[in-house]
């Protein structure tokens, strides 16, 4: 079981991001969650310098920018195995 | 009853006026590429370019005016300065640099200042660059100051994010430079570009009769600047409306690959970019459209644009582009639209004496009032400058206009709870009484300037004052230095 988590104050980016790796999980054809941090506190606690933010399994894979679905994919393919 | 129903026309009539004169060729030719800018610099300037100067190590001399400027870069919409605030605050370079960033992000965007620029007048726009980056660094030094053993408590972490090596690469300039040079070329009233170089007439009978409905339906006043709707106008009105329309399947989603409606959206804009270029005039045997230097500067710089982003561009990173250009222009043109509508619908409900009276002159007063007003009102990014068109027709000083420009988007209620909420009650509410000094201030001095007080005079008066506070800032470090501090934890550094 794969944990997304996706920072972002809710800003029409960090929406975008959490369609993204939706689709991207739907495309790894893995079991995850995906969770939407607005917490500011709580964002903070990883090491980011700019929403939005996507979290895997407890890793910052990207910040500060839309990361591409491809690149999603890979990212959770790697954390499966 | 009739009066009153008349009365209601009169406010809609008003408020379609300042709609058309705000759809206007000169401001769509500014607003467009001003667009087009910010999403380029959002997309393809990496935010590390600028973070990396703003790191815990970084020295002040560094972390400061890299604040002040990294807002150009950083900052085109409130949503992302709060998250780079809080970071810059608690892993970056501090309390001061955050304060800074913080301040002078709203006033230096792309959009906010040519905007500002072509609405309001070039020296305001420039004033409230100036001024607001000089005032930025001035507030953050002064929090840095009261604030300073606040920044020993801090966690020490050292932060990954703010390491990068990232650089802004060749193509990048080289992009971002004509887009600039669309938006120069657009707005930049000089002979080369406002002459006309040949003219085709369009055999269209009638179009003196649809201008003057066009006038009939909105009346204007031209003893007051007011331009009413032209014939060149609406034609910019209905491509508008086709670029939202195409737009809305073209681009929405243009991040996942381009589709017909992509390409039928952009060549809509280019389109409008062109003939918003050009100089129309109606008579009765059809449409005289005179093709000026502007309008073959703006074909070629374009063209210039598209060969860049196919020669040296992959296709994700144009569609990026793309796709943040499109979310401002959702995000912020329905609001301008609809806020420039209820400003003009407004306008005949005010009575010019009243604003005269309050803010009609360069004083103290009046420049407290115009950051009050700024406080307590919050507008939609960029609604703030038809507001302050506004005033400024209805005879406030440009004095206390900045000082309201300056203040609105720095202070609103909202904006000061969510920064308390990452730096404290304490800070923000110190900060918000800095941020009201300094925009009365910045008002009192632009007002001494377009009054005729010399310039070389108030620019040495802004040199000593920041130079003071950075005396008092290194001697307060010193001291602080010298005698290490017993007791740690201040009781409000909750945030």
């Amino acid at each position: 079981m794969i944990e997304i988590k996706v920072l972002g104050i809710g800003c029409p980016k960090c929406k975008r991001l959490e369609q993204i790796a939706q689709e991207a999980v739907t495309e790894a054809g893995v079991q995850a969650t995906i969770v939407h941090v607005t917490n500011m506190q709580k964002i903070m606690e990883y090491p980011i310098v700019s929403t939005p933010g996507l979290v895997i399994n407890e890793e910052l894979k990207s910040s500060g920018r839309l990361p591409r679905k491809e690149e999603v994919v890979a990212w959770i393919k790697e954390a499966q195995s | 009853m009739p009066d009153l129903l008349a009365r209601l026309a009169e406010l809609l009539q008003s408020g379609l006026g300042n709609l058309a004169a705000y759809l206007a060729a000169h401001v769509l030719l500014c607003l467009l590429p001003a667009f087009l800018i910010a999403g380029g610099l959002t997309a393809l300037v990496p935010k590390e370019s600028v973070t990396r100067f703003l790191g815990r190590n970084a020295p002040k001399y560094v972390s400061y005016p890299a604040a002040a400027v990294g807002g150009f870069v950083l900052a085109v919409c409130s949503c992302t300065i709060l998250p780079l605030f809080a970071s810059i605050y608690r892993k970056g370079a501090g309390l001061g640099p955050a304060i800074t960033f913080l301040f002078v992000g709203p006033a230096i965007n792309i959009l906010a200042l040519s905007y500002t620029g072509v609405a309001l007048g070039m020296d305001i726009a420039l004033a409230r660059l100036v001024l607001s980056i000089v005032f930025g660094i001035g507030i953050g030094l002064i929090m840095a100051i009261i604030f300073r053993r606040d920044d020993a408590t801090r966690d020490q972490n050292a932060n990954d994010g703010f390491v990068g090596q990232a650089k802004v690469s060749g193509r990048v300039w080289l992009f971002l430079g004509l887009l600039l040079a669309l938006l120069i070329v657009g707005t930049l009233q000089v002979g080369l570009f406002t002459n006309s170089y040949a003219q085709i007439t369009l055999p269209i009978a009638g179009m003196d009769r649809f201008q003057e409905t066009l006038y009939r339906w909105v009346p204007f006043d031209a003893s007051r600047g007011e331009e009413g709707v032209t014939a060149q106008g609406a034609i910019l009105i209905g491509l508008l409306g086709l670029i939202a329309l195409t737009a809305w399947r073209g681009l929405s989603r243009v991040d996942e690959g381009y589709n017909r409606w992509t390409w039928v959206s952009l060549g809509l804009i280019a389109l409008t970019l062109i003939v918003a270029a050009t100089r129309m005039a109606p008579h009765a045997g059809g449409l005289d459209i005179q093709l000026t230097g502007k309008m073959f500067g703006v074909i070629a710089v374009m063209a210039g644009a598209w060969y860049t982003a196919r020669r040296y561009y992959e296709d994700y990173e144009v569609q990026e582009f793309l796709w943040e250009t499109w979310r401002f222009v959702k995000q912020i043109f329905p609001l301008l639209i609809v806020g420039v509508f209820v400003v003009g619908a407004l306008r005949p409900l005010i009575k010019p004496e009243w604003v005269q009276a309050m803010a009609g002159s360069n004083t103290v007063w009046a420049n407290l009032v115009g950051v009050a007003f700024g406080v307590f009102m919050y507008f939609p990014t960029l609604v703030e400058v038809p507001i302050a068109n506004l005033f400024l027709s209805l005879g406030m000083h440009r004095g206390p206009l900045l000082a309201y420009l300056m203040s609105d988007p720095e202070l609103s209620l909202q904006s000061i709870l969510i920064t308390a909420s990452v730096i404290g009650r304490l800070k923000a509410w110190t900060y918000v009484v800095w941020v009201a000094l300094f925009s009365a201030l910045a008002g009192l001095i632009y007002g001494a300037w377009v009054d005729g007080t010399s310039l070389a005079l108030l620019l040495l008066y802004l040199a000593a004052g920041l130079a003071v506070l950075v005396a008092a800032l290194t001697w307060a470090n010193r001291r602080q230095k010298a005698r290490p501090i017993s007791v740690p934890a201040s009781a409000e550094s909750r945030g």
